[in-house]
């Protein structure tokens, strides 16, 4: 095989892992802090990428101008869903550190949101035409499709953005210490519930930035967020669950094993092998790359 | 006759009229729509039934048990097309592979907490989807990959091939089977091992600590759970004699399980039946009347009991049910609940 495929692939699939990990970013958020795996992750997504496609489609935007609209509705998504649904189980179940019920709740707000959007838009399949849609960018003799480079700049500057809040900002002190012991937090006058509804928040919000990355090259449909769902699931295992650099990395070896060996079989084996890497690394190394072990 | 003993008297009588109102209801119901709606509601109970020596009993919450109903219906199917063997002898074929994937795959597993096992579970449930697809033929077995794999009628009731024209003989089958699965259910809650799995799904730290092998039993439980499942998936590749991957195998007939369990009452006894009794009409009648108007309807309910149910009765509906039931009985026993107490 020609060195320039093997090298195309692996760009390809470096940008493809870009908006996986970011997609994953959110989901490994939430869990760090709350301890709860958001089984709603990819519905968030699939309602980001509906609001981005309407905004649009009604006004002609721009999708990454459409960030400004579907963050912050994201966000105070997330803020409610955690604030009205999942605040009321964790006080129930304040011993436990892991409460089934928890994931429970959000399987619940997958099947309503996904089946909502069912009977509001129809089962087909939505594309639609933005500025960028199809445009490439040639380095040397190597393509890069421009809304999947734009995802990756995407990407790299909302995990450093991430970042920066979780180091320097005291919400994000706040937001890390309740996510170290949740107890000793409270104690130090840490509002508890108020720092989980702003990560829930957060992570919600990246779900809707990764709905208006993936508009300018990905179909809209209700059932959109399994896809999603699933791909963040294996993710953030490999990566290690609650780790921000194991979800990034995470996506990038998906993305990377999904385009080198689509060069070699067919696509739907890729799938597969996807998910045998992520059984084995659940059975020979449960914490993932960056995860703690307490966590398994 | 002290009104203690009256009391079981009305529960024992309340308990056989049900019995006897069970076993014949196919004499008052002819309609075979009914029938069918009735038989697919004893098979979620069945399977949820199932689901809860893991999902109830065990503790965890498994989110891929298509994947032995699949491992069943395919194994029988493929063994009675493939070599004709009746599906009365592959359907143990299937248990038992279903029974030693389910072993493998808990072992190390079932170590992993909730998320963990959940995701897990469900990873699996859908490597095993993707599979199938990706499979059309192994040697001069025909697996038909996405597209599922079609029984081949057989003329008339044939007991033997496990093929029926009309509902009555699948409605006392899967009714028998439930029958078994709550039978064995409530037998294992009340011997040693039982005990020992709630003790380690309630609290695996401390049951450890008094000497318990609490994964060795999550393990068994497994295996036994995974097993009936796969009797089950024959008994669904019977009745419906087509099947395909993303109905058998799929993400949503797992959660289905899930739901149901969860619903009624994960880690009791009554609790897969009563889930079970509560949800099926209302995906079956939603999906007949709404499903051309408003797809997806039943599920959006779905989501919204579950939702209300972990809010405010998180322990599963079997709870306020089983104190109305107490209630009933008091009253047709004319006791006074202060007298009782």
């Amino acid at each position: 095989m020609d060195v320039n495929v093997i090298l195309q692939a692996i760009i390809n699939g470096l940008l493809t892992g870009s908006y996986y990990g970011l997609a994953a970013l959110g989901l490994t958020l939430i869990f760090g802090v709350i301890k709860v795996i958001n089984f709603a992750h990819g519905s968030l997504l699939m309602v980001g990428m509906f609001a981005c496609y309407w905004v649009i489609k009604l006004t002609g935007w721009h999708p990454y101008a459409t960030l400004l609209l579907v963050v912050p509705m994201l966000f105070f998504f997330g803020y409610a869903m955690q604030g009205i649904l999942i605040k009321p189980v964790l006080e129930a179940q304040r011993e436990v550190r892991e409460p089934t019920e928890v994931i429970i709740v959000t399987t619940g707000v997958w099947y309503i949101l996904d089946n909502l959007a069912l009977m509001i838009f129809g089962a087909e399949y939505r594309v639609i035409q933005t500025p960028i849609t199809g445009q490439i960018f040639m380095l040397g003799d190597y393509i890069f499709p421009k809304p999947q480079l734009y995802g990756f700049i995407t990407t790299a500057v909302t995990s450093g953005l991430l970042v920066w809040f979780l180091k320097f900002t005291k919400m994000g002190k706040s937001i890390r210490a309740a996510s170290l012991d949740r107890d000793a937090a409270s104690l130090m006058g840490i509002n508890q519930y108020r720092v989980y509804n702003i990560a829930f928040g957060i992570g919600a919000a990246i779900a809707g930035i990764v709905g208006c990355v993936l508009i300018p090259f990905y179909y809209v449909f209700p059932t959109v967020g399994v896809v999603f769902d699933v791909k963040c699931f294996i993710i953030v295992v490999l990566g290690g669950l609650g780790s921000i650099p194991g979800a990034l990395i995470g996506g990038a070896i998906v993305g990377l094993i999904e385009s080198i060996f689509a060069q070699y079989i067919a696509s739907t084996w890729t799938e597969l092998i996807v998910y045998v890497v992520f059984l084995a690394v659940l059975f020979i190394r449960p914490a993932g790359l960056f995860g703690e072990k307490r966590d398994w | 006759m002290n009104s203690g003993s009256k009391r079981k008297t009305i529960d024992t009588i309340l308990k056989i009229a049900l019995a006897v109102l069970v076993f014949t209801l196919p004499v008052w119901i002819t309609s075979p729509t009914y029938l069918q709606i009735l038989i697919m509601l004893f098979l979620f109970a069945y399977l949820t039934t199932c689901w809860n020596l893991v999902g109830g009993f065990a503790g965890v919450l498994p989110l891929g048990h298509s994947a032995y109903v699949g491992i069943g219906a395919y194994t029988s199917t493929v063994l009675w097309i493939t070599w004709g063997i009746s599906p009365w002898i592959g359907m143990w074929a299937g248990a038992v592979i279903a029974a030693i994937v389910g072993i493998f795959i808990g072992i190390p597993t079932l170590k992993l907490r909730g998320a963990y096992f959940a995701l897990s579970t469900m990873a699996f449930g859908e490597g095993l989807r993707v599979l199938t697809e990706n499979i059309m033929q192994v040697g001069s077995c025909v697996i038909n990959g996405p597209r599922g794999i079609c029984i081949p009628l057989v003329p008339g009731n044939n007991l033997a091939l496990y093929q029926f024209v009309n509902k009555v003989p699948y409605y006392y089958i899967i009714l028998i089977m439930l029958c078994i699965a709550v039978f064995i259910t409530w037998y294992i809650s009340r011997i040693r091992p039982g005990y020992y799995l709630a003790a380690g799904g309630e609290e695996p730290e401390a049951a450890q600590a008094l000497g318990v092998n609490v994964a060795k039993y999550k393990v068994w439980a497994m295996g036994l759970s995974c097993f009936m499942t796969a009797l089950g998936g024959t008994f669904l590749a019977q009745l419906t004699l087509y099947f395909y991957p993303k109905q058998i195998l799929g993400l949503d007939f797992s959660f289905e399980l899930a739901f149901i369990a969860l619903i009624g009452g994960r880690g009791t006894i009554a609790g897969p039946v009563i889930g079970a009794l509560l949800l099926r009409p209302v995906s079956e009648f939603t999906r007949i009347y709404l499903s051309s108007v408003l797809p997806g309807l039943h599920l959006v309910i779905f989501g919204l009991i579950l939702i209300l149910v972990m809010l405010y009765q998180p322990r599963g509906l079997v709870e306020p049910l089983s104190r109305f039931y107490d209630w009933v009985l008091d009253r047709l026993s004319g006791e006074k609940k202060e007298v009782k107490a």
